[in-house]
């Protein structure tokens, strides 16, 4: 079939060609203005499986706690108790009480400490705590006696200073992270306290004893994130990691960064990073991490309770992670 | 750096960009399937066109045809004009049966069989007519889809490609590639639909026509058939 015939049929329906033209003119004039209305915006956010952090590094960040800050001396931790505001609310109690108690009257000021102690700690794993705690209190009850006898103003104010630490000693175990300044005063009598509790117990740091996976903080105590916390944390920050895919040698693209949080859970200032690398690809891989952790404020996962593990953070962006899975 | 700095792609999917966009293969694809639906539908109007055409003259030539009328006067006034569909088929069956008995000898031994010959030869004319470039709404309704989805394999195929050589996989990099490759299909699929749709239609409609046809024959062949076996 040559071009002429192919003229010549195509010439048989001319009315009809020029009809069916027409008509696929028009639609493609109304296609032409209606698909440049709406373009299609694609925002930069890519999805891409990325684990945050591994166990290995998990303990190596937690054991970096060497340039952390060393003037507070690790507390000896019983178990993992991170209930924050029980603390606070125990420590104020010791802290009014006692002074007001001690003049007046003698057995009564360990009872009212004894009552709040024992109700607050709600997580079962403090039900070993409270045997210890029965033990301290008798101990207290007896001291007062013999002091108040002699009524010796001088002896007043001896008491009057050390009833505070006593209660304190009580209140402080459940804790691991607050009471460090207090057990500055009577760290010798804190240390018998507990060995009288439970002789064959192992004495550890709180960062070595800590079980659950934590982001590790450079104040060198362990961050007792929940877990649930840390797997929202670490979800979001994955999701958020564009991280360009098919490179090879990953682990030369691990990138730390360090993170503080305002209690508001957005930044207080820009994310720094903190490793450092030598290909060509880090710097990319590093911004890229930089701006999931911009987008992925404000960290609405994270518990107001927890705000002292999480204020400051080192995140570590592993791509090899994102190719095994989670850990 | 706040978020606001960061890069926001935006990607222009106007159907012009989609198509200077596209690679060559994807592009000649695309106009031959543009070029299919045109002919297509220049087909599709000048068959609906047709059909009204060739029912009416049916319905006006059946009506004059047992309105009574004198067969001899009826195929004066036709066989001076060109016909079509019914009326040629009664002008060439009338013209046998003329020939055979206005000439010196008269042959009317085979007249029956020689008149249904003529009949169904100028039927199957008449079909033929109608059912010409059928085929291609046929071709282009099961080829157009096949030859769309070539587009969009190899438009897919060159993205891929752009991936590898860009290594990236963010939706700059590869919106704009599979957008024109999947067009490649919809423009098949557009070409497609209504060819297969008419085909059916169309197929129909001659089937309808062309039974209409043969019932007339039949009918006209015995009511010559009886004129032949009085004269005879």
């Amino acid at each position: 079939m040559n071009l002429s015939n192919v003229w010549s049929r195509i010439k048989q329906i001319d009315r009809s060609m020029f009809a069916s033209i027409f008509l696929h003119v028009v639609i493609i004039g109304w296609g032409l203005v209606t698909f440049v209305t709406r373009p299609l915006e694609a925002s930069p956010v890519e999805s891409m499986p990325v684990d945050i952090i591994s166990a290995d590094q998990l303990s190596k960040i937690t054991a970096g706690i060497k340039t952390g800050q060393k003037e507070n001396p690790k507390p000896l931790v019983e178990k993992i108790a991170d209930a924050q505001p029980i603390d606070e609310a125990v420590g104020k109690v010791a802290d009014k009480k006692p002074p007001v108690q001690t003049a007046a009257s003698e057995p009564e000021p360990p009872k009212p400490v004894e009552k709040p102690v024992e109700k607050k700690p709600d997580p079962p794993k403090q039900v070993a705590e409270e045997k210890p705690k029965d033990e301290p209190k008798p101990i207290e009850k007896k001291e007062p006696p013999p002091k108040v006898d002699p009524i010796a103003e001088a002896l007043k104010k001896d008491e009057s200073k050390k009833p505070p630490p006593k209660p304190q000693a009580k209140a402080a175990p459940p804790p691991p992270p607050k009471p460090k300044q207090e057990y500055q005063f009577d760290q010798s009598k804190i240390a018998a306290l507990l060995d009288k509790r439970d002789p064959t117990r192992q004495a550890a740091t709180g960062g070595q004893l800590n079980s659950s996976a934590s982001l590790g903080s450079a104040r060198g105590t362990a961050a007792t994130l929940s877990q649930s916390e840390l797997d929202a944390l670490r979800a979001r920050l994955t999701k958020l990691w564009n991280l360009q895919a098919g490179t090879e040698r990953p682990e030369e693209l691990v990138v730390d960064i360090r993170i503080r949080l305002t209690p508001e859970k957005r930044l207080a200032g820009p994310p720094e990073i903190v490793s450092r690398g030598t290909s060509p690809r880090y710097q990319a891989a590093a911004d890229a991490a930089l701006r999931a952790v911009l987008q992925g404020q404000p960290f609405d996962m994270l518990q107001p309770a927890t705000y002292e593990q999480w204020k400051d953070m080192i995140v570590t962006f592993d791509p090899r992670q994102m190719f095994r899975g989670s850990t | 750096m706040t978020p606001a700095d960061l890069p926001a792609v935006a990607t222009d999917v106007s159907l012009i960009t989609l198509f200077w966009q596209a690679h060559l293969v994807v592009k000649t694809v695309m106009l031959g399937l543009l070029a299919c639906s045109v002919w297509v539908w220049a087909i599709a109007i000048d068959k609906i066109f047709l059909y009204g055409r060739t029912k009416r003259a049916m319905d006006r030539f059946e009506q004059a045809f047992w309105s009574g009328e004198s067969i001899e006067d009826l195929y004066r006034a036709l066989s001076s004009k060109p016909t079509q569909s019914m009326a040629a088929l009664f002008v060439a069956a009338m013209r046998e049966w003329k020939r055979s008995f206005e000439s010196q000898t008269r042959s009317v031994a085979g007249l029956q069989m020689r008149i249904e010959k003529v009949m169904s030869v100028s039927i199957s004319r008449e079909v033929e007519r109608l059912e010409r470039r059928l085929l291609v709404l046929a071709t282009v309704g099961s080829a157009g889809p096949f030859v769309g989805l070539f587009g969009t394999v190899w438009g897919i195929m060159s993205s891929f490609q752009s991936i590898a050589a860009s290594k990236n996989t963010s939706l700059a990099v590869v919106a704009p590639g599979i957008a024109e490759a999947l067009f490649a299909t919809a423009i098949g699929l557009i070409a497609a639909i209504p060819a297969t749709i008419f085909y059916n239609k169309f197929n129909s409609e001659v089937n309808r026509q062309a039974q209409r046809l043969e019932g007339f024959a039949d009918e006209f062949s015995a009511i010559l058939s009886r004129q032949i076996d009085e004269r005879a």
